[in-house]
């Protein structure tokens, strides 16, 4: 270990703790089972008990899903979900991992193979069979609808296309795996609309940010993937600013490759990276773009990732898709979706995120929005999962809301879809048509 | 005083009490008066011990905590710290649920240099105690947080020792065996009968019920309070009173007890104490023995000099600061205190012109409080012609295991009957709602402070500050609390306690959250300062 990677002393953590309880309160988890005693006794609470020489025993440790609400609600600034990784990572790295863990985390892997042959694996994944073999053998819960792959991914339909004319400033786009490979249209979105302001986007080289590593403690891992994307990102986008769509793979570039992982370099980095709406307000708010929205007069809820609000950046999304004419956009009053990125997924963590998930639900039957928007990828899944509704990016609601798109790609897109219709793309009727729906009036 | 007893209690106690006679009559329910109580209960001598207020309310429970190997004394003391390691090897044998063996590290700053280092390793070997050297980098492994430049250290066998276990496990061992036990009763008088001392009178501090009990023999093992003792009987001996300051660090700085290489002085010495460290000592005489403060000079000066040992001590957070008075024997030559015996001195009065059958055991400290015992015990069984051997030093103390580290903490709480479980009333200490019912299941408490001398409950970051009103609420149910003034006269009597003890360390994180919580109390609960408060007793 280099000196570089030296773990911060946090020793000092429980130290700051007023016991306010303000987290306990505020905690998902804590609030929906009583085997995880809350942050304030899981974090500040047991570290004064805890001894680097003694084996790990509070078990409880791995039921927290890394939301880092706690972070966000504590009044005296003590960093409890990085108190709380860290036992995680020495409980985990002293009982071991599952074959399971090991599995999902290496998803950027297995990504690429599995979009690539989608066709075959998608209809496979949608099997009950194969979903009762997969919880059976790997606990992956049989109830949670297992995201589809999508070819082309991202990265090859970027490198494929034909870029638009223009000289206009660079900027550079970290996508993420769950974009590259499972929602492509993220991706284009995101492109598209950073090119209606003007702008031209770069696609540097880049990996899977690591935060899924870090959900199961592997801290190591995590910080080799982490390494060898700000060497990349530092390298060839040095002095660009980068924006990323994934608020998770945001905030483990900003916040977590630096103060936990002590990456070299991660904080000029961090200085240049932002969220997608987040920079997308900057450039509204100095009123550079010549951009207008056209109305889109339906009821949409937004919906606040945690990893989001841990950012510290108020609701950028929220505040741009307010520009959107016509569009009946409101908060939804939840803490959490209850998904934690991988931590749903897992059998025995299942009940724990649905049971999280259900004030979500609620919010989300009282208010009977046509459409749900949200920056998380997972709080997508989760919010899918739940409501059944219309989950997209916040972004992706702004590109079909570009005016110079208007009717124009309406009639493209209905084109598409009768040319589709002949070569019997099902799949690509539905989408066609569903995008023009979203058009009218 | 504030009562969390029912008046059946009482009449309970008394109805068994009212015609008071024994053998032994021990008064102090500190260390020494409950090994006592504890040899002579042994023995097969019946015996009684009556303490004005709970248990460990002197200074067995206002001490750093340490089990001493005796290093500390070996250069200056060479008797004490013989005794020590003789009485370390005893209690880790007999009391090893009450000790955590920490081993401790003698620490040479350059400024103490290597001379005294020395010496220190030579009258160690002399009396008996194992040493190890180390050198600065095999400390620093043990010890990170240890200031780089120290020039050596030193290892003994020291450690942590739990005093409030020890004393209430030698009462219940005693009462196991025969003794009986009187808390919150007060000696009032000395009954003499011509020349000899035929017993006491004395009075429930509680229910303020006067009552006498006589006794063949009366021990007076008041500690730093014999002379108020034996002024009943127009006596008194030479004791110099010593108020030792101490700070308490919400976490524990180190694993190992951590001395400075150099000749006793003030802030030198910091112990781990279960999920804590106790910064000490100071030396100053006490002139009040019922009131008594930490000075902010004190806790400057702790501070200061600790931190040459740990540099950076200044940013740790400090939960409480806290007193006690040493009872030390006055030497013919005044001066320092420290330069005073630590060694114990029994006086049989009726042999120096005072009443016959009064013994004043005083002086010593924690660590001899079993030899104290012994000797005491030893004397009065040759005086009652009685050749029974000691078997203090052999015979385990009952109790169950202790432990600081999160396992333990988690394993007890395992072990707790399922109706309780998940029910903390202590978040800081993780002390259960079961713990505290067992200890009102069994009767012997009469104040709030009891039960704090009994758990780790209030003794974490907080203070009781967020738990207190937690256990009020488990009195009430318990039906403890509904006599003279209730839960908010016992309410205020902790808080003002508690306000001693974190008043002197207030400032950074501490100052925070006590903001909160006074407007907890203040502002949520409506407590308002006015009507007269009692203070409580205990310890910190």
């Amino acid at each position: 270990m280099t000196k570089e990677e030296k773990p911060a002393p946090f020793t000092k953590f429980p130290d700051i703790c007023v016991r306010c309880a303000t987290c306990m309160a505020a905690c998902p988890v804590s609030r929906v089972t009583p085997r995880f005693p809350g942050p304030k006794q899981a974090g500040p609470g047991a570290q004064r008990f805890r001894s680097a020489a003694e084996a790990s025993v509070d078990d409880w440790i791995d039921l927290c899903t890394g939301c880092r609400i706690c972070d966000t609600v504590c009044p005296a600034g003590v960093p409890i979900s990085e108190m709380n990784l860290l036992a995680k990572a020495k409980y985990l790295d002293e009982r071991g991992r599952s074959f399971r863990d090991w599995l999902l985390v290496r998803s950027d892997l297995f990504g690429e193979i599995a979009a690539r042959y989608s066709k075959l694996v998608n209809p496979l994944m949608k099997k009950k069979a194969v979903r009762w073999l997969l919880d059976a053998l790997l606990r992956i819960d049989r109830r949670r609808d297992l995201p589809a792959y999508e070819y082309p991914t991202f990265r090859r339909w970027f490198r494929t296309r034909q870029a638009p004319e223009g000289g206009g400033p660079v900027v550079a786009y970290f996508y993420g795996c769950f974009t590259n490979t499972n929602e492509t249209d993220v991706g284009k979105a995101v492109v598209e609309v950073l090119e209606a302001h003007g702008l031209t986007v770069v696609v540097p080289p880049q990996r899977c940010c690591g935060i899924p590593r870090l959900g199961v403690g592997d801290l190591r891992g995590a910080r080799k993937m982490g390494r060898r994307n700000v060497d990349s990102l530092l390298r060839t986008v040095r002095g660009l600013d980068i924006v990323f769509s994934s608020t998770s793979c945001g905030l483990m570039l900003r916040h977590e490759y630096g103060p936990l992982l002590h990456i070299t370099g991660a904080e000029e980095l961090a200085q240049h990276l932002f969220d997608i709406c987040e920079y997308l307000l900057r450039l509204h708010e100095v009123g550079k773009p010549a951009v207008t929205f056209r109305s889109i007069p339906i009821k949409a809820a937004y919906f606040a990732p945690c990893h989001l609000r841990s950012l510290d950046m108020g609701l950028p999304a929220l505040e741009l898709l307010r520009l959107v004419p016509g569009l009946d956009v409101s908060l939804i009053e939840a803490e959490c979706c209850g998904l934690g990125g991988l931590y749903g997924f897992k059998r025995e963590k299942f009940a724990i995120a649905e049971e999280i998930g259900k004030d979500l639900k609620e919010a989300v039957a009282r208010m009977k929005p046509d459409i749900i928007l949200t920056d998380c990828e997972g709080c997508r899944m989760q919010i899918r999962h739940m409501t059944g509704l219309k989950v997209l990016h916040p972004v992706q609601l702004l590109r079909d809301s570009l005016e110079r798109r208007g009717t124009a790609q309406q009639k493209g897109l209905l084109k598409r879809a009768g040319q589709a219709c002949k070569s019997k793309n099902v799949r690509l009727v539905i989408s066609c048509v569903r995008r023009v729906c979203l058009f009218l009036p | 005083m504030v009562k969390v007893v029912t008046m059946a209690d009482i009449a309970h106690c008394r109805r068994k009490f009212m015609d008071l006679q024994t053998e032994v009559l021990i008064i102090g329910g500190g260390a020494t008066g409950t090994g006592i109580a504890r040899d002579l209960s042994l023995r097969g001598i019946p015996c009684l011990l009556v303490e004005k207020g709970d248990f460990t309310s002197g200074a067995s429970g206002r001490n750093q905590g340490l089990l001493h190997s005796g290093g500390r004394y070996a250069v200056n003391d060479p008797e004490a710290a013989r005794e020590c390691i003789t009485e370390n090897r005893i209690l880790r044998r007999i009391a090893p649920h009450c000790i955590e063996p920490t081993d401790g590290l003698f620490v040479s700053l350059p400024e103490d240099g290597p001379e005294y280092r020395a010496n220190f390793i030579r009258a160690c070997g002399a009396a008996g105690i194992d040493t190890l050297p180390l050198s600065p980098r095999e400390a620093l492994s043990l010890e990170p947080r240890l200031n780089p430049r120290l020039i050596g250290a030193v290892q003994v066998p020291d450690g942590a020792i739990d005093p409030f276990t020890l004393v209430v496990e030698n009462a219940r061992d005693a009462e196991s065996r025969g003794a009986h036990i009187l808390i919150h009763t007060e000696v009032t008088d000395l009954i003499r009968d011509g020349v000899r001392i035929a017993g006491v009178r004395v009075r429930d501090r509680i229910t303020a019920e006067a009552f006498a009990i006589a006794a063949t023999w009366v021990i007076n093992a008041t500690g730093a309070w014999a002379n108020h003792i034996l002024r009943m009987a127009g006596l008194q001996i030479g004791l110099a009173l010593s108020k030792g300051s101490m700070l308490i660090t919400n976490t524990r700085l180190s694993e190992r007890v951590l001395n400075r290489c150099h000749p006793p002085a003030s802030g030198d010495i910091i112990v781990p104490n279960d999920t804590v460290s106790i910064l000490g000592t100071t030396s100053l005489r006490a002139d009040d023995l019922e009131h008594y403060e930490v000075t902010p000079e004190e806790v400057t000066f702790l501070v200061d000099e600790l931190s040459r040992m740990i540099p950076d001590l200044k940013g740790e957070r400090f939960t409480r600061a806290y007193a006690g008075v040493r009872p030390l024997l006055q030497s013919e030559e005044a001066g320092d205190d420290r330069m005073i015996s630590r060694g114990f001195t029994l006086i049989d009065h009726g042999s120096c012109s005072g009443p016959e059958g009064l013994v004043t055991i005083t002086g010593g400290k924690l660590m001899t409080y079993r030899l104290m015992a012994e000797k005491t015990v030893d004397f009065i069984c040759e005086r009652m012609g009685l050749h029974v051997p000691c078997s203090t030093h052999v015979q385990r103390l009952p109790g169950a295991g202790q432990g600081h580290t999160l396992q333990d903490r988690l394993l007890r709480l395992r072990r707790q009957a399922p109706a309780a479980k998940g029910e903390i009333l202590c978040d800081c200490e993780l002390v259960p709602r079961e713990a505290v019912d067992a200890i009102l299941r069994e009767g012997k408490v009469r104040e709030l402070q009891d039960i704090l001398h009994r758990t780790r409950l209030a003794k974490g970051t907080c203070q009781g500050g967020f738990c207190v009103y937690r256990l009020l609420g488990l009195l009430n149910e318990r039906h403890k609390a509904d006599v003279s003034g209730g839960s908010n006269l016992i309410l205020k009597a902790f808080l003002e306690e508690r306000w001693r003890g974190i008043r002197p360390v207030l400032w950074g994180t501490s100052l925070k959250e006590e903001e909160l919580i006074e407007s907890i109390y203040k502002g949520l609960f409506n407590l308002t300062s006015g009507e007269p408060v009692l203070p409580g007793g205990g310890g910190a």
